[in-house]
């Protein structure tokens, strides 16, 4: 027989099934054969209907939002839902009246531009990535060539139990206790030393910092995202060959320098790993919201307040007034999804193999 | 007879140059940061659940579990209707999720090479599993709360299911894959057919497994709030329930058409409001979660090493 152990899937070429015999019903009429292939193929095909029917109903209920702002969508800076009304001054700054002696006002539609979001929902991931990178990648290469087998298993347990602790528990205690310390301790000499560096002046926030801010979320989204890409470097390192490893001790190298070594040789596996957990911290919802602030406005300092994505959804969506804020909101959650399947795709096919399935899994 | 040496010393090599030395104190350096690092992650991780675990542990309650939400906000009552809500809520996804979950990995796993929608459908649940739960609510917001017109539990089941169906392919998908082939060589020797192979030999080979499997994504969907949000809203309002004297009547399924409450939308709302009393019930709501979680990760755990 072909197969002696049993592997957890075939390799990356031979797709092949579990099962290659070829069968046809025996009897006449519609065998169970039938119905379980008929079924099993159904409930394939709606997994794929799934993404078409997501990506079908954004987009045809962002079109309206679209079809107003277009690309100016993308660049506007200013989000507002309700409608200004504003009194007309003329070149001079004084009250225009028209033939009736009434003052001239005028209505200013609502407009909604995303640059805040996108902007808050970059910052947040950028801050994200390089807190979580050297944890992450720290840890793996503890649990992979430093740790006695004896705490391997704990302690990759424990890491996995911080993927699984649900995104609000998170969000409450950032709320509680991570957003309060930060404001108490970290950020006002954080702030004071951007103010007394001269080329960092630019981050530098005027008042007092709150704790609930862009550099607060990105780093709570930091400690969510470093189980996922613990875990897919751990797999990523475990696949270099041992040849590889060995081979640069054999020529003298010292510890870390073989390190470096595992971690250049799997480079593009690790780039993945990164990708993931960029695209989960990009989507992440209910920890953000609550310390990020919500204040739609673009500020280079990260102890300004701003607005994520998603937590522009989670906020104004279920008060969206009027269809045109409901469709622009879409729109943004539509943004929001085609980056996070871009990381998605981009990150199975560097991570590739066994690891590919073992990485979505988180 | 010659003086046999005390110490008898062995020079190996070269010494060391300056640059090994360097080399030598970087990758000491590098390792103990390592080290610091792992420390830090589960410093962190200790931080986190800690807290949880005090505050939830401080605010538990028999009434948590048993009373419903009174109308004040200072003496907020239990989460009889959020434990109700994401109970029913959670079964509704299920009703959809495990059949067409598991329906959709035997495919991958059982019939592959006879069309070319294995590939397609592989790719697209690993993909699927990692769009954002708030986009997974807008979808169910469009297709279940605006033809409706309120907001209702089927909204909120078909997001959850949604987001399960792609764990349960994946996971019944790998686990079959680990079936031994000869089982499926011995059952077709037998004279069985290809469904008879597959339903009676294969899955009840791999139960244990395949529950498991489940179970992770009964626990992922648990702990889900965004896509509830705007799909379910939330209430205050047990469902099914009419009155203590009568206690729970399925004939209230109508309420499944109205707001419908959730452990984990509770317990946002309270932790987001300005009562201290509610904030400590939801902090009981919360480790009332972490605790189940804590529980299926374990047995799924001691199931795997005791395969």
């Amino acid at each position: 027989m072909s197969e002696s152990l049993p592997t957890t899937q075939p390799g990356p070429e031979q797709t092949g099934p579990a099962m290659s015999f070829d069968f046809k019903a025996r009897s006449t009429g519609i065998s169970g054969d039938t119905v379980l292939a008929f079924v099993t193929r159904a409930s394939a095909l709606s997994v794929v209907l799934m993404i078409a029917a997501l990506l079908i109903v954004l987009t045809t209920a962002a079109i309206p939002a679209v079809r107003t702002f277009g690309l100016k969508f993308l660049t506007g800076t200013e989000w507002r839902s309700n409608t200004l009304e504003q009194p007309r001054r003329d070149a001079n700054n004084k009250l225009m009246f028209d033939a009736d002696g009434e003052q001239i006002v005028d209505t200013i539609e609502p407009v909604f531009g995303a640059l805040p979001v996108i902007w808050g929902t970059a910052c947040t991931s950028v801050i994200a990535l390089a807190f979580a990178i050297p944890l992450s990648f720290g840890t793996a290469l503890f649990l992979i060539r430093v740790a006695p087998a004896v705490l391997v298993g704990p302690v990759s347990f424990m890491v996995e139990f911080l993927a699984a602790i649900p995104s609000i528990a998170y969000g409450i205690w950032g709320l509680f206790v991570f957003g309060p310390f930060m404001q108490k301790y970290l950020e006002p000499w954080l702030n004071g030393l951007f103010g007394s560096v001269p080329g960092l002046g630019f981050m530098h926030f005027n008042g007092a910092t709150t704790g609930r801010d862009m550099l607060c979320g990105g780093l709570l989204l930091g400690i969510m995202i470093i189980p996922i890409i613990t875990a897919i470097s751990r797999d990523v390192l475990t696949g270099v060959p041992r040849a590889q490893v060995e081979g640069t001790t054999a020529l003298g190298a010292t510890w870390w320098q073989s390190s470096k070594e595992m971690l250049k040789f799997s480079r593009s596996g690790l780039f993945g790993a990164v990708m993931l957990g960029l695209a989960r911290a990009a989507g992440e919802t209910m920890a953000i919201t609550m310390v990020i602030g919500n204040n739609n406005q673009i500020s280079p300092s990260p102890f300004a307040p701003a607005q994520s994505m998603a937590s522009l959804l989670a906020n104004e969506f279920a008060e969206a007034s009027g269809d045109l804020q409901r469709s622009a909101l879409i729109e943004v959650a539509l943004i929001l999804l085609l980056m996070s399947l871009v990381f998605n795709v981009v990150a199975r096919k560097l991570v590739v193999g066994k690891d590919s399935r073992s990485a979505a899994a988180h | 007879m010659s003086a046999i040496p005390e110490k008898i010393e062995f020079t190996v090599g070269p010494a060391l140059t300056l640059h090994d030395k360097i080399d030598r104190f970087k990758s000491n350096f590098m390792l103990g940061l390592c080290i610091a690092f792992a420390a830090s992650v589960l410093f962190l991780l200790l931080l986190v659940v800690s807290f949880l675990v005090y505050q939830g542990a401080t605010s538990l309650s028999w009434d948590f579990f048993t009373k419903p939400p009174s109308g004040d906000p200072h003496a907020p009552g239990g989460m009889l209707h959020a434990i109700v809500g994401t109970c029913t809520l959670i079964s509704m996804a299920s009703v959809i999720g495990i059949p067409v979950g598991m329906l959709a990995g035997v495919y991958l796993s059982e019939y592959d090479v006879e069309s070319k929608l294995a590939g397609p459908v592989r790719f697209v649940s690993d993909v699927l599993a990692g769009v954002p739960s708030i986009v997974v609510g807008i979808l169910g917001y469009e297709l279940l709360v605006r033809p409706i017109g309120n907001y209702n539990a089927w909204a909120g089941a078909l997001a959850l299911a949604f987001i399960m169906i792609p764990i349960v392919a994946r996971t019944t998908e790998e686990m079959l894959r680990l079936v031994p082939q000869s089982y499926r060589e011995a059952s077709i020797a037998l004279g069985a057919n290809k469904a008879k192979t597959i339903l009676q030999v294969v899955i009840p080979s791999a139960t244990g497994s395949i529950v498991t499997g489940i179970m992770l994504a009964i626990a992922r969907i648990a702990g889900e709030t965004a896509p509830l949000i705007f799909t379910t809203l939330g209430s205050r309002l047990i469902p099914f329930y009419a009155d203590p004297k009568s206690g729970f009547e399925l004939s209230h399924w109508r309420d499944l058409n109205q707001p419908f409450p959730s452990l984990t939308k509770q317990v946002y709302d309270y932790a987001t409001g300005p009562y201290h009393e509610q904030k400590n019930v939801a902090m009981a709501g919360i480790l009332t979660l972490i605790v189940l979680i804590f529980l299926v990760n374990i047995s799924i755990r001691l199931v795997a090493r005791r395969k």
